[in-house]
């Protein structure tokens, strides 16, 4: 396979373009973070004021809000950018363009990449400042976590994006809310120990919940059963090949009725 | 005229299902040379689009094959579409963005070297220099437009694609636009095919007139060519004395013909018309103005179209 950096660079420099010029798009980076942050902080405060709760669970909650946005910046690049598409009605000049698919999705990929680093350090960067909770006390394990996180995110924002290959902005919606649906089964602010029976079982299925579970065992007791890492990269490998398979495969039939017949 | 730079064998795409399903192209060869110019004309509906979509890779066909440059475009597509480049007055670019960022992202997906000088340069030749820092959502049709063929150009590419260039442009503009696509053939021998529903800028540019109707190539020639199959001229005379016995004279010959205000416009056969002029001057027909209107490509373009709503009638 022959990668051109240039065309990946291209793509990720139009999307860099956008996201200078789309206030929502800002908005999307740093509004809505720091919101969460800031209301789960200050519900938090208040059940600690109540006397419920420890410090180390704010810590806990807010980590798990930081991490959380790992996964939805991932997933949110992919969809979002492949809608500016749509609504630009830009797929047929950037389709003309020798670009390949695999290029392509290597551009989505580093933007996603490349704008984790900027929502991660700027909604950690507001907890501290609010709460003085450091998520850099996890250490180095921060790393993998956020690595596992993000192909989470990549692979769910992968097969959205081959659903709107194929149904078009009908279905855009899912761009921003899709994410959420994994939220419930990762345990984000909850021990999945806490959860029914069921939930514990579809849980097990994602490999979010295992970071997540990681995080609070290492914020807990300074040490990580390294299953659960394994666990999470062993289906994050599964997911995301499945679901680049399908955005491959949606591309394909897309080609069938034509690029330019997508809205 | 050398070798051919895209040949087109067979090519067909079937829409819905294998049987009973609808034929939007059907079974269609042709080839287009280097530095040649094809017009690519037909009634709305005839597979013009579809048949480009194909030969730009956006659309799979159900048969046939693409070669550009000698290479199939199912295996070579991205060497391809770097020798290639494509516009179209309906397509459009990321409104966000402005003229330049633009220009210059599609600089890095076509590998421009000097960049910023080729963007500059190509700016500077369709007046879009004044544009660059504009974002795309504030430009009128036309502005847009420009920017869209500045970008067609961006890498020198062998051969165009042109999906009615000048919609939307001002006169002076598409003149222009005209010039620099000309002055392009001539000294760097760019091959085009170009769709156009402005008969006479096929007739200034094209050397070769392929007609599309239902699917299928009708008809392969050059304009002039195509403009001549059409044997008829149409005569307008302003008539002083004689309306009454000039109609009874057309009603005989069954000439179509219309009448208002004195004016009559009658269409006949060419080598008719001298004739005719003699036996209504023999029957005392005054006219005080005449003019003779040779056929031409839009004649040959409105009976095509007329065919096919008749077909569509039946």
């Amino acid at each position: 396979m022959n990668i051109n950096w240039q065309r990946v660079w291209g793509i990720i420099l139009r999307h860099l373009y956008n996201f200078r010029h789309a206030y929502d798009r800002i908005t999307d980076a740093f509004y809505w973070p720091s919101l969460d942050i800031l209301i789960w902080g200050l519900t938090i405060s208040a059940l600690q004021t109540a006397g419920n709760t420890k410090l180390l669970q704010i810590t806990m909650i807010l980590t798990g809000v930081i991490l959380w946005y790992v996964i939805w910046r991932g997933q949110y690049e992919i969809t979002v950018s492949i809608l500016e598409e749509l609504w630009s009605e830009n797929l047929v000049n950037l389709f003309v363009a020798p670009i390949s698919l695999v290029e392509w999705v290597i551009g989505l990929l580093g933007l996603g990449f490349i704008k984790l680093f900027i929502t991660v350090a700027f909604t950690a960067l507001v907890a501290w400042f609010l709460y003085a909770v450091n998520i850099f006390t996890l250490g180095f394990i921060l790393i993998p976590f956020i690595i596992s996180l993000l192909i989470t995110g990549w692979a769910f924002g992968l097969f959205v994006g081959g659903l709107f290959l194929r149904y078009g902005t009908n279905i855009q919606t899912l761009a921003w809310a899709g994410g959420y649906l994994l939220m419930p089964f990762s345990g984000t602010y909850y021990p999945l120990s806490s959860l029914p029976q069921w939930v514990q079982k579809v849980a097990m299925f994602i490999p979010s919940s295992y970071i997540f579970e990681g995080m609070r065992q290492v914020l807990f007791t300074h040490t990580l059963d390294a299953t659960f890492l394994y666990k999470s990269f062993l289906l994050n490998a599964i997911y995301f090949s499945l679901a680049l398979w399908f955005f491959v495969a949606s591309f394909k039939q897309a080609r069938k009725v034509g690029l330019a017949h997508l809205k | 005229m050398s070798q051919n730079l895209l040949q087109v064998s067979n090519l067909t795409k079937k829409f819905g299902p294998p049987a009973g399903g609808f034929i939007a192209v059907n079974d269609i060869s042709f080839v287009v040379g280097e530095g040649e110019i094809v017009g690519f004309l037909g009634p709305n509906g005839a597979g013009k689009t579809t048949t480009i979509q194909m030969l730009l890779g956006l659309m799979m066909p159900t048969e046939g094959e693409i070669n550009f440059f000698g290479k199939s475009l199912n295996s070579h597509r991205q060497e391809i579409l770097q020798k290639i480049n494509y516009s179209s007055a309906y397509a459009e670019l990321p409104w966000r963005l402005t003229v330049w960022e633009n220009l210059n992202f599609y600089a890095w997906l076509y590998q421009v070297s000097n960049k910023k000088e080729k963007i500059l340069s190509l700016c500077d030749q369709f007046e879009v220099l004044p544009l660059l820092n504009k974002q795309l959502r504030d430009l009128s049709a036309g502005q847009k437009t420009r920017v869209l063929l500045t970008k067609t150009f961006l890498n020198d590419p062998k051969m165009i694609l042109l999906d009615e260039p000048t919609a939307s442009l001002d006169p002076d503009i598409a003149d222009k636009i005209r010039r620099y696509i000309l002055n392009e053939r001539k000294i760097r021998n760019l091959s085009i095919l170009i769709t156009s529903h402005n008969m006479s800028e096929v007739e200034e540019l094209c050397d070769r007139v392929i007609f599309l109707n239902h699917g299928k190539i009708i008809a392969v020639d050059t304009p002039q060519g195509l403009a001549k199959r059409n044997k008829n001229s149409r005569l307008e005379l302003m008539i002083v004395d004689g309306l009454k016995r000039l109609i009874e004279m057309i009603y005989v010959k069954k000439y179509q013909f219309t009448e208002k205000n004195r004016f009559v416009n009658i269409t006949l056969p060419e080598a008719q018309i001298a004739q005719f002029l003699t036996d209504i001057g023999k029957r005392g027909v005054e006219f005080s103005e005449i003019e003779i209107v040779r056929p031409n490509l839009e004649d040959f373009f409105l009976s095509v179209s007329k065919d096919k709503d008749k077909d569509k009638n039946l």
